[in-house]
């Protein structure tokens, strides 16, 4: 009796691990699981082929932030083109390449990886399995160029514009002349955008009459960590930060609630966040404006070259001129004058003056 | 250095050590009764989500967090029936759980929530000092007022789990079990209703200390929240000479630890973070060195007990 209990006990335990296991992967088989899985919205490409894409994420995608972005990004795209969507997500680094190419053995055309973070898995992956197409979101320039197969596309927001649109803000926005930055990992796009939204912030400062310096970037090591958020955002809040940008997913999460926690003390909102890379104004009280960055348009990119058969080998830049990089609903704590202010160096960066 | 950074710095310490204490009391109840748990970061896990859930629904944290302790019984029970009844290998069930919580509580968030949900955020627990309707900048005010009753109870069950282990017949009984239950069996003492207890109380602590981090720490759940508090809890019980007390100064030191890198990455300008990230790692690896060389634990932790075994 032990030992069919046993036996029973163990099943029970393989058998919740394939459905959930896999570090929260969505996938079940190929099969749709935990309701990640979507169903294309039309019927497909024009040669009747379903295509299928498989996202894979080390957060959450239901972060509030980047892998909520990142992930919706990729359904829209989807149901855009009729695709079928699988996602693996808060899957750890160790995990990176097997979950790409237990993708790959399901036969995925499209693999989706939204980080740099990725770029070492996906290109080892991408000599493995040349029929298939990798799409690194903030991959780097010259990644294309390092894919054997040239099966490989970098999608490249312009990391210095993201931080030049937060950055204006904050500048325009500080009290205390001094603005805060939170990364999740040291990768090549957070840095990028920790250097647009100094240099910016700074400018701007010049600009205005005030001194404006950012506080020196702090890394949390994960994308998960949300108490690191809040103590992070504690420390600069007592180092007289007053608008914070972020690079770190649920660690930005948390620092919004550390923020809100503040001004609730306070009595009044004196310390803003500027969220990214959706528009995400009202999701919490001290959110004064948003960094939006349309991947679904550099996703579905990659799916049309995809059934065209042209995929791999380039790197598609998003800036604000090509309108993958927005701006997000301004909030009403943000006065009308400095609204104003804000608009007009926003459409500096358009027109390529800004900073000249 | 000025005297807010070591006022904020000793806050900061309280809050990082809180689910720590609950982690590691846990882990030291199981260990007292002979069960090694390396599964306490799947435990927390599990009660992080269900917490989270109820406090969501009801609306009342404290809800949560007993909810959290139920689910952390129920999954260790599991490990309990693994581990006691078919003395299966205690560190192989132990990682069992540790795969196996998180992904069911991933799971059922993203059933509950759907896959790309908006951020869901909860209320949390309400601090004394709001209980009683008071606003002070003063330390002393913030130290010890301006907490969560969760917090208390981690202090206070830390002198309740010293008393018991070291006056009472009861808490000696129980600590026979752990090192040698088969002359604790002579004495009549209950060895299998022992070893369950202690898996009850364990997976209670564990679900409270995950439970803590989303009704009285974080708004919101994200997976992986518990961010391997579970394996520090493993560390601060052998730092702590399984001891109530020792294990207390444990979880404040690595809490400590945690939040001194935290600061200092904010306040220096110039040096690489990474020197400060390596600060609660080197201090564990030094502390485990100097302080894990003498065996203290329990004889019998590890060991199954079969009670027809000579």
């Amino acid at each position: 009796m032990k030992k069919i209990f046993a036996l029973i006990l163990t099943l029970a335990m393989v058998l919740s691990l394939a459905a959930c296991g896999g570090g929260n992967s969505g996938s079940g088989g190929g099969a749709p699981a935990g309701g990640d899985a979507n169903a294309p919205a039309d019927s497909g490409s024009g040669d009747g082929k379903t295509y299928k894409v498989a996202m894979i994420c080390d957060s959450s995608i239901s972060d509030g932030g980047w892998g909520m972005a990142c992930y919706n990004a990729m359904v829209d795209a989807a149901a855009k083109y009729g695709w079928e969507t699988e996602v693996s997500d808060s899957i750890a680094q160790s995990a990176y390449y097997e979950s790409i190419v237990a993708f790959c053995d399901l036969g995925y055309d499209l693999i989706y990886a939204p980080g740099n973070q990725y770029t070492d898995a996906i290109l080892q992956a991408a000599e493995e399995y040349p029929d298939i197409a990798f799409a690194l979101l903030n991959g780097g320039a010259d990644t294309p160029a390092k894919a054997a197969n040239g099966n490989v596309t970098s999608l490249l927001p312009d990391a210095q514009q993201v931080g030049w649109i937060a950055g204006i803000l904050a500048g325009l926005m500080t009290q205390t002349g001094k603005v805060a930055f939170i990364g999740g990992m040291e990768i090549d796009t957070t840095k990028g955008k920790y250097a647009g939204f100094v240099e910016s912030a700074e400018y701007i400062g010049q600009q205005e009459g005030k001194t404006v310096e950012a506080l020196d970037v702090v890394y949390s090591g994960d994308f998960s960590a949300s108490d690191k958020g809040i103590e992070f955002a504690k420390a600069m809040m007592d180092q007289g930060a007053d608008v914070f940008f972020g690079d770190a997913s649920a660690v930005d999460s948390g620092a919004r609630q550390a923020i809100d926690e503040f001004n609730a003390a306070a009595g009044s909102v004196k310390v803003y966040d500027i969220a990214q890379p959706g528009d995400f104004l009202g999701q919490n009280e001290c959110i004064i404006g948003s960094q939006v960055t349309d991947n679904s348009g550099l996703v579905g990119l990659c799916m049309e070259a995809v059934e065209n058969g042209t995929f791999g080998g380039e790197t598609i830049f998003g800036t604000m001129q090509n309108g993958v990089l927005s701006c997000g609903k301004l909030s009403d704590l943000v006065p009308a004058d400095v609204q104003e202010k804000y608009n007009s160096y926003i459409a500096q960066v358009m027109d390529g003056t800004f900073m000249q | 250095m000025d005297s807010a950074f070591i006022t904020n710095l000793i806050l900061a310490s309280v809050r990082m050590a809180t689910p720590l204490i609950f982690l590691s009391l846990a882990e030291l109840y199981s260990q007292r009764a002979g069960l090694v748990h390396i599964g306490l970061e799947g435990l927390a896990a599990i009660g992080s989500l269900v917490g989270f859930l109820v406090s969501l629904i009801t609306g009342n944290p404290l809800l949560g967090v007993l909810a959290g302790a139920a689910v952390g019984i129920l999954v260790n029970m599991i490990y309990a029936y693994a581990t006691i009844n078919l003395c299966a290998e205690q560190i192989v069930y132990g990682m069992a759980i540790n795969i196996f919580a998180p992904a069911l509580a991933a799971f059922i968030y993203r059933v509950y929530f759907g896959a790309g949900s908006e951020l869901v955020q909860v209320g949390l627990m309400t601090t004394l000092s709001g209980m009683l309707g008071i606003t002070s900048d003063s330390f002393l005010v913030r130290l010890l007022l301006d907490q969560t009753p969760m917090v208390y109870l981690a202090y206070g069950l830390v002198i309740f789990t010293a008393v018991y282990f070291n006056k009472t017949k009861s808490g000696l009984n129980y600590k026979a079990v752990g090192e040698y239950p088969k002359a604790a069996a002579t004495l009549g003492i209950n060895v299998v209703g022992v070893k369950y207890a202690a898996s009850v109380i364990c997976g209670a602590l564990a679900g409270i200390g995950g439970a803590y981090l989303t009704t009285c720490y974080s708004t919101t759940y994200t997976d992986g929240n518990v961010a391997g508090r579970g394996f520090i809890a493993l560390a601060a019980v052998i730092f702590g000479r399984w001891s109530a007390g020792g294990v207390l100064l444990a979880c404040l030191f690595f809490g400590f630890c945690d939040a001194l890198q935290i600061r200092l990455q904010v306040g220096s300008y110039g040096i690489p973070y990474q020197f400060f990230q390596m600060i609660p790692y080197i201090a564990t690896v030094v502390v485990l060195t100097v302080i894990g060389m003498k065996k203290a634990g329990p004889k019998g932790v590890g060991k199954p007990y079969l009670r027809e075994q000579r």
